[in-house]
């Protein structure tokens, strides 16, 4: 996963040190990708960050969760502790019964370290792959993209409705407004899911927790 | 544009919010309708990126990206591990792009 993404982003025009030491600061994964994309695309410093936040928004939420599971931990173990969150490690711990932080902190660092290390290796072995599999490489992206969504969908239709009225809307916006179509639509998109997908889809109740990271709420943890 | 101010800028919009909860655990309880509203932003989001973007990931041949997604896809649905995936759509693109000059479209 780290690869596609460096390979991506050294195409973007990003330096191989820039390449990982976003992966250090930022580290998320949708959100990286979502940079170098627009970065590719030549997308103003406005319109990336702007994007990353709404798209790093839901952090916030898992992080609400995670630190309401371990409330005994002090201060600044939290705040530090805080930057570790993405989807998988959100996903296995609140399905985890251990609820200390160490815990949540041995398996959210491995994974910040795996992604680290993953970029890595995608700087350095991009440089050594001849172009047709550079090429392809550039599918990875895509193939991660749809990879995470199909199963996140697949349990119900009226997400499968709104990701296609998303990227109909998306596809049309980007003729008219370039670049920002992407964050315009992605709101539009969530806002109009209000409307279409129902609360227990969304919220965890009765949602299949194996098949998706992305949906878990704090409901995740009572059902357990 | 400075590469170097945007990664920091938005790893500082991409830490704040995650920091919040880790300071204030007691106080923070959101209602339903903005966890909705933010658990639905990453199905967009991931709508978004792909929907025009994969029909140029090759900027010569736009159907490319397509038959990788519709691979992707169709191990999704199998339930294949996702970075199991992501290799496999990158062999089979290799694999078309060695046939691809004897059928151009």
């Amino acid at each position: 996963m780290g690869i596609g993404y460096a390979a991506l982003a050294i195409k973007a025009g990003l330096t191989p040190f820039q390449t990982v030491i976003m992966s250090v600061l930022i580290y998320a994964g949708a959100g990286q990708i979502m940079i170098a994309t627009m970065l590719a695309q030549g997308a103003t410093l406005f319109a990336i960050v702007l994007t990353s936040f709404v798209l790093n928004l839901r952090y916030f939420v898992m992080n609400a969760c995670i630190f309401n599971k371990v409330e005994d931990a002090p201060l600044p173990v939290r705040i530090l502790s805080s930057h570790l969150a993405v989807d998988e490690s959100f996903a296995m711990f609140m399905l985890m019964e251990e609820s200390s932080i160490w815990t949540y902190i041995g398996l959210a660092g491995f994974a910040w370290v795996s992604w680290i290390f993953g970029a890595i290796i995608g700087v350095l072995i991009l440089n050594l792959l001849p172009v047709i599999v550079a090429n392809s490489f550039n599918i990875s992206l895509y193939a991660l993209f749809v990879a995470l969504l199909v199963p996140a969908v697949k349990e119900s239709k009226d997400l499968v409705i709104l990701v296609i009225l998303t990227a109909i809307l998306n596809f049309i916006l980007q003729l008219f407004i370039g670049n920002w179509s992407l964050i315009v639509a992605t709101i539009l998109g969530a806002v109009a899911g209000m409307y279409i997908v129902d609360d227990e889809t969304i919220l965890g109740e009765s949602y299949n927790k194996d098949d998706d990271s992305k949906s878990n709420s704090c409901k995740t943890k009572e059902v357990q | 544009m400075d590469i170097n101010l945007m990664i920091i800028l938005c790893a500082l919009v991409t830490f704040i919010p995650m920091v919040i909860p880790a300071i204030f655990v007691e106080r923070l309880n959101f209602s339903t309708k903005v966890e909705k509203f933010l658990n639905l932003i990453p199905y967009t989001a991931l709508a978004a990126l792909i929907c025009p973007g994969v029909l140029t990931v090759d900027p010569n041949l736009w159907y490319i990206g397509l038959i990788g997604a519709i691979i992707a896809g169709g191990l999704a649905w199998k339930k294949v591990h996702l970075g199991a995936i992501v290799i496999l759509t990158v062999i089979v693109l290799i694999a078309v792009y060695s046939i691809v000059p004897m059928f151009p479209i």
